[in-house]
């Protein structure tokens, strides 16, 4: 069974010979630039060198998943925001928004979708990419792109502070505009699609519960991921960080295919509150484990997230770039060992 | 005033900022101050009574990050009219610190930051804050320039937090009194040992006691 023909059956009807170690989030690895020669901010903005270095990832680890873009202002840039990729910093950051679209109400209520979004900013970049890598190893791995939920890209287009306010003051002006973002995560995730991508994965970390309540929760985010995940096909999932033990059945009634949390998520509780059967995804840490671990801890963390009933073995968030490849590796060779014997729904 | 009209004007305060009623507060402030209080009183045993009760239902998942916010807006409210009043009447003052604050570079998210900054302004601290995406070395520039006993460090993603690693080495070797205290969604009490950091506070109410905690211990040597 091909890494590919495994990630599509566990999506498709929950089995296969075991479960698998992917990822929805950034996976690239400093190791990779050393390997190519690139600097990371240059990394955004060129099909080919996003390419290469998602690919690496698989071909350095093993990991069952190709997956772009990296950074979370492509969709904020092509609706005209004003991208910082820190070209003249040594340290390794990823890029953020430095000028807003949206900086008061009116502007809340005007904000459209351009025609043909999909050629603007660096959409065709990632696009690209998705092509090269369904060309390169897409008959081996799945290809995933991911899109931010529209809370969470709300966030990148306004000021957080007013966006949080007006979620308690004016949730019909919040979702107004969110409704607007919802149609261009589904018009770009069936672009995705169409470049090669396999898998879609939905990130709404915006809303993790150390931020929004769950009664928020269920007024601003519950209606657009329902929306989406019932207009972008399948295999899909939706990956929230932080704290998400008291949103799981709100997670769940999205009807994604799949939920992938992070190492805040008390996977037993979770278990109590969605059952055994909807498919979920998690969680080891990809700083503290990833980064800061040796094999063995990685190992540890790996065989404790199966042995929490995961159903697939997925990072917590992107991947911190300065994860050692013996690391990564070490878990997805944890997954190959014990993801048959570990794997809770096939043990029952 | 009677005490017990004064509790009531208080406890109005602090209920004001709970309740996120910016429009009471300031009523309240004005009424009180009508009535002769003391404005020392009506910002720590009103005011800030009413943060540390946000806090409070934060931290149990009562409260979340919109409603502190609306609490903040509801307490600056009436600090602003409050804190002019107590200048120049420091021997009051219940904590006296200063304290450099930002949001590390590569992370734009400084909700949080404005959460513990605000503790701090009501609590008596001298805030210098950076604001976000800021550089490292400006951390370190600032401590030295203000001689600030404590810099607090904030990142919201796993992908910004990393930075901090870095500032904290630097600010350790130029000033090894400076106490340096880290939070953000991300950062754990264990990353915060491994980096060399003197605090780590989950959240805004634990940052303000950690930092009276470590100003009162500077003090003490």
């Amino acid at each position: 069974m091909t890494s590919k023909e495994r990630v599509l059956s566990i999506f498709a009807n929950k089995d296969a010979d075991r479960m698998a170690c992917f990822s929805g989030m950034g996976s690239v690895l400093t190791a990779s630039l050393d390997e190519y020669g690139y600097k990371f901010p240059t990394v955004h903005g060129d099909a080919v060198k996003m390419a290469n270095t998602a690919a690496f990832t698989y071909k350095a680890t093993g990991m069952e998943s190709v997956i772009v873009p990296y950074d979370m202002c492509v969709d904020a840039e092509a609706l005209g925001c004003v991208m910082n990729a820190y070209e003249n910093v040594n340290q390794l950051l990823y890029p953020t928004i430095k000028e807003k679209i949206i900086h008061n109400e009116e502007e809340m209520t005007t904000i459209a979708i351009p025609d043909k979004i999909w050629e603007r900013g660096r959409y065709p970049v990632v696009t690209e990419a998705l092509s090269l890598l369904k060309k390169d190893v897409g008959n081996e791995v799945p290809v995933v792109a991911w899109l931010l939920g529209p809370f969470t890209m709300a966030g990148q287009l306004m000021d957080l502070n007013d966006l949080f306010k007006l979620v308690f003051k004016k949730p019909d002006l919040v979702n107004g505009m969110l409704s607007v973002l919802t149609d261009l995560i589904i018009t770009m995730a069936a672009k995705y699609r169409e470049a090669g991508a396999d898998i879609i994965c939905i990130r709404e970390m915006g809303a993790t519960t150390d931020v929004l309540s769950p009664r928020n929760f269920k007024q601003v985010i519950d209606p657009h991921l329902g929306r989406i995940f019932a207009n972008i096909g399948s295999p899909n999932f939706l990956h929230i960080c932080g704290s998400t033990n008291i949103v799981m059945k709100n997670m769940q009634a999205s009807g994604a295919d799949a939920l992938s949390v992070e190492i805040k998520n008390n996977l037993a509780k979770s278990r109590e509150d969605i059952g055994y059967e909807p498919l979920l995804f998690g969680n080891i840490d990809a700083y503290s484990v990833l980064v800061l671990g040796t094999p063995e801890v990685v190992e540890k963390a790996t065989i404790e997230a199966m042995e929490g009933s995961v159903d697939s073995v997925l990072p917590s968030c992107d991947i911190w770039p300065e994860a050692p490849v013996a690391n990564v590796k070490a878990m997805v060779d944890t997954v190959k060992q014990y993801g048959a014997e570990k794997w809770a729904r096939k043990n029952k | 005033m009677t005490p017990e009209r004064e509790q009531e004007l208080l406890k109005a305060l602090a209920d004001g900022v709970v309740n996120f009623e910016e429009e009471a507060v300031v009523a309240t402030v004005n009424t009180a101050l009508e009535e002769g209080i003391d404005p020392h009183k009506a910002v720590f045993d009103g005011l800030v009574v009413g943060m540390q009760e946000c806090g409070r239902l934060y931290e149990e998942q009562e409260y979340f990050v919109p409603e502190l916010l609306m609490c903040a807006d509801a307490m600056y409210a009436g600090l602003g009219i409050l804190r002019p009043l107590l200048k120049g009447d420091e021997s009051k003052s219940r904590v006296k610190g200063q304290v450099v604050m930002g949001v590390v570079q590569g992370d734009v998210h400084d909700i949080g930051k404005n959460i513990v900054k605000m503790m701090f302004d009501a609590a008596g601290f001298t805030v210098h804050d950076l604001g976000r995406d800021v550089p490292l070395e400006n951390f370190v520039e600032e401590q030295l320039k203000t001689e600030s006993e404590i810099v607090a460090l904030s990142a919201m993603m796993t992908t910004t937090m990393v930075g901090m690693k870095d500032i904290i080495k630097q600010i350790k070797e130029k000033n090894p009194k400076a106490k340096i205290m880290i939070g953000g969604a991300p950062v754990t009490e264990e990353i915060a040992n491994k980096w060399g950091a003197d605090g780590y506070a989950p959240n805004a109410s634990n940052a303000l006691q950690d930092a009276i905690n470590m100003v009162a211990s500077l003090k003490d040597i």
